[in-house]
């Protein structure tokens, strides 16, 4: 019997318990007084996942490409661990598995479904070697803390070298991802999409890699789906977009997504083009592994985000979607989402630059934010740290909106004078607390 | 009713942005734009991707943003081919604002850990790579504008400006090498800096101070008119109490 082991599970669990009782989070300090009580914890606890151990790392849809992976498992019976809230950094992941544990120190799980943050793949490589590794894209965020993206990949190429048996699942639709998996070598699988699907996107939009990664050459594009993903190659050398091994056909988008990869057809009730990403990366990971995956499509149809991911809430009479935008990639998306609803809205833009969401805020202005210059947009309000540089990246888009710093007072006040369609759009830090108001306001009846 | 001409008109030239595009360089255009159509001084912005040939008879403002290391190496290989034109174009006072990377291409090389990027060689300074990055808000005095000038700077890069005057003294942040207590450069109507955020929007004032040099280059002594910069000055007055 290891004493550390089951003192650090306790010590943990009661943490976090704690924590929770404060209305905070608590995710990661449980994962970390967990690893300072027994620094090996992660390590034996990984080993103890009887089947297999699936990581989901890329810029942007980890954790609704993890949770709907965690979820398509457990549809088939098997029992497993996730870091659901997206604490993605070690101490994050340790948690996982920490607070899975029984009192004894036991876990009981056939699989282990894990995101983890690019940069910190250092930190957990070291701890357990994943058999599966989900890469979803590869987009610019938080340049202050990542640095350029040819770093991320460097970080990434160097772990995916340290474990030569982890297979890869990629975006092939990713110039960056794909070519990455190229230059390892990983057994690799892709997914994809091999048709345009929505009018080929606006020429301004910000796109990574455009230039080669073998030879720099201008890579030619035959269509965009957006930012950078869509079908490529190289003019010069024989670099060019894959064969991909789960194609989504016939891809619709609206009210709800639609599309068939392979002979399954697959319905889901989310708005937002990129989730069509995240559901195949889902099931080419699952399949990949071996898993029939009958009961798919019912899981998707139970499948409720709730973690700021499209989540939606009833407020005093009104309709409230709260999603998460952190960087310009994610947040074009978020406004596609957003305009597909064509009825009146009401928008809340909140901005932090805590050193989490990142402190410089300059990727603002690479957000195509003029599209919300539209008759569907009954109000825009600016909220959070920063809103006064959010205020004038929307002025000098000839669009007006209300400054309140508070994001309570904020939502408190379009919930009174609003349409009754209420979005909200936070980056990273403001997710936590924006969604705790919103629980609260929908809890308490007035 | 009659629709008065514009009486001026200006050319704004983006260098390779889709090269240089890292830091919201696009904000910089979009300020240019609105604050001169805002004051119905027609403008245009041609954007020049790495294949194309630049005219720069044609141009009143030249923007030269930054990319990542990687980029800036392929983008100094295109430069060559119009280092002359652009040296005679700065030398005829046109305007230049050169941020982050297209700061450090204005100088003679950038000595890296991995080898020399030679530069366009149109200010006399040069940049060598330091020990870690210079990543942080950063607030400057500037000779160019009342306002104290803000913005957020992220280079790895220590730049040297010799005899140059610089963009200005650093308040708050690290600046050009992190211990001269300056930060950026100006050399005739050209702007060299560091400062992204981006510079020009939450800094109203060089923004006109750029388009008035162009204009004054093309039409002689030249006037503006003010706008309503409540929000700007805000925006900036909220960075400076911050920091400092």
């Amino acid at each position: 019997m290891n004493i550390r082991k089951i003192l650090a599970v306790w010590a943990a669990k009661a943490a976090c318990g704690a924590c929770r009782a404060m209305g905070r989070q608590g995710v990661t300090w449980a994962g970390k007084l967990a690893l300072m009580i027994c620094p090996s914890i992660l390590r034996e606890m990984a080993g103890e996942v009887r089947k297999k151990i699936f990581i989901v790392c890329g810029t942007n849809g980890k954790t609704t490409t993890n949770n709907l992976l965690c979820a398509a498992l457990e549809a088939e019976g098997e029992k497993v661990i996730c870091n659901r809230t997206g604490s993605n950094m070690l101490n994050g992941v340790a948690a996982a598995f920490v607070l899975a544990a029984d009192m004894g120190g036991r876990l009981d799980a056939d699989y282990a479904c894990i995101e983890v943050d690019e940069a910190s793949t250092r930190h957990i490589f070291p701890q357990f070697t994943p058999d599966y590794m989900v890469l979803t894209n590869l987009f610019r965020d938080q340049l202050d803390r990542y640095g350029e993206i040819d770093i991320t990949m460097d970080i990434l190429k160097e772990v995916i070298h340290s474990a030569p048996q982890m297979e890869l699942i990629v975006n092939g639709d990713d110039a960056l991802s794909a070519c990455l998996a190229m230059e390892c070598r990983n057994t690799w699988t892709t997914y994809g999409i091999s048709e345009a699907v929505t009018e080929s996107g606006d020429d301004r939009e910000m796109r990574e890699g455009r230039f080669c990664r073998k030879c720099g050459a201008r890579l030619v594009y035959r269509f965009y789906h957006y930012s950078q993903l869509g079908d490529y190659s190289c003019p010069q050398c024989s670099f060019s977009r894959p064969p991909i091994d789960y194609d989504a056909q016939e891809v619709q988008v609206g009210e709800q997504l639609s599309f068939s990869v392979g002979k399954e057809h697959i319905i889901a009730n989310y708005r937002g083009f990129y989730n069509v990403y995240n559901i195949l990366a889902a099931y080419a990971a699952g399949k990949n592994a071996g898993l029939p995956l009958k009961n798919f499509n019912r899981m998707l149809k139970n499948f409720r985000p709730e973690n700021g991911r499209m989540e939606q809430f009833r407020v005093q009479g009104s309709g409230v979607v709260l999603n998460l935008a952190k960087n310009p990639a994610g947040f074009n998306q978020n406004i596609s989402a957003v305009m597909a609803d064509e009825t009146l809205k009401d928008l809340i833009i909140v901005i932090n630059d805590n050193e989490q969401d990142g402190t410089d805020v300059s990727w603002l202005w690479d957000v195509d934010f003029d599209r919300f210059g539209s008759q569907q947009i009954n109000s825009i309000t600016v909220s959070g740290i920063r809103c006064q540089d959010m205020r004038l990246r929307l002025k000098y888009a000839d669009i007006p909106s209300l400054l309140e710093a508070d994001v309570e007072n904020a939502i408190l006040a379009r919930l009174a004078d609003g349409c009754g369609n209420l979005y909200v759009l936070v980056n990273y830090t403001a997710l936590f607390s924006t969604r705790n108001i919103l629980k609260r306001l929908e809890e308490s009846r007035p | 009713m009659k629709q008065k001409a514009p009486k001026y008109s200006l050319t704004i030239g983006h260098l390779y942005p889709d090269l240089l595009n890292l830091y919201g360089d696009r904000g910089n255009i979009a300020c240019l734009m609105k604050r001169c159509q805002w004051r119905d001084i027609e403008v245009q912005t041609i954007e020049f991707q790495s294949e194309d040939t630049v005219d720069f008879q044609k141009l009143d403002i030249v923007l030269l943003g930054g990319g990542s290391d990687r980029e800036q190496i392929l983008v100094c290989r295109k430069l060559k081919k119009i280092q002359a034109d652009f040296r005679s174009y700065v030398e005829d006072n046109g305007t230049v604002l050169a941020v982050c990377g297209g700061y450090q291409l204005l100088g003679k090389y950038y000595e890296t850990r991995e080898g020399r990027i030679e530069g366009l060689d149109l200010v006399n300074l040069y940049t060598e790579q330091g020990e870690d990055r210079l990543i942080d808000n950063i607030i400057l005095e500037s000779p160019l504008c009342k306002m104290p000038v803000v913005g957020f700077e992220n280079h790895g890069g220590r730049t040297y400006i010799n005899n140059n005057r610089p963009f200005g003294k650093v308040l708050y942040g690290s600046g050009n090498d992190g211990k001269s207590g300056y930060e950026g450069v100006i050399y005739k109507n050209v702007i060299g800096t560091y400062l992204h955020g981006p510079l020009l929007p939450k800094n109203p004032q060089i923004c006109d101070h750029l388009i008035l040099k162009a204009l004054e280059r093309k039409y002689g002594p030249a006037h503006l008119e003010p706008l309503d910069d409540i929000q700007e000055q805000e925006a900036n007055t909220y960075m400076v109490q911050r920091l400092t």
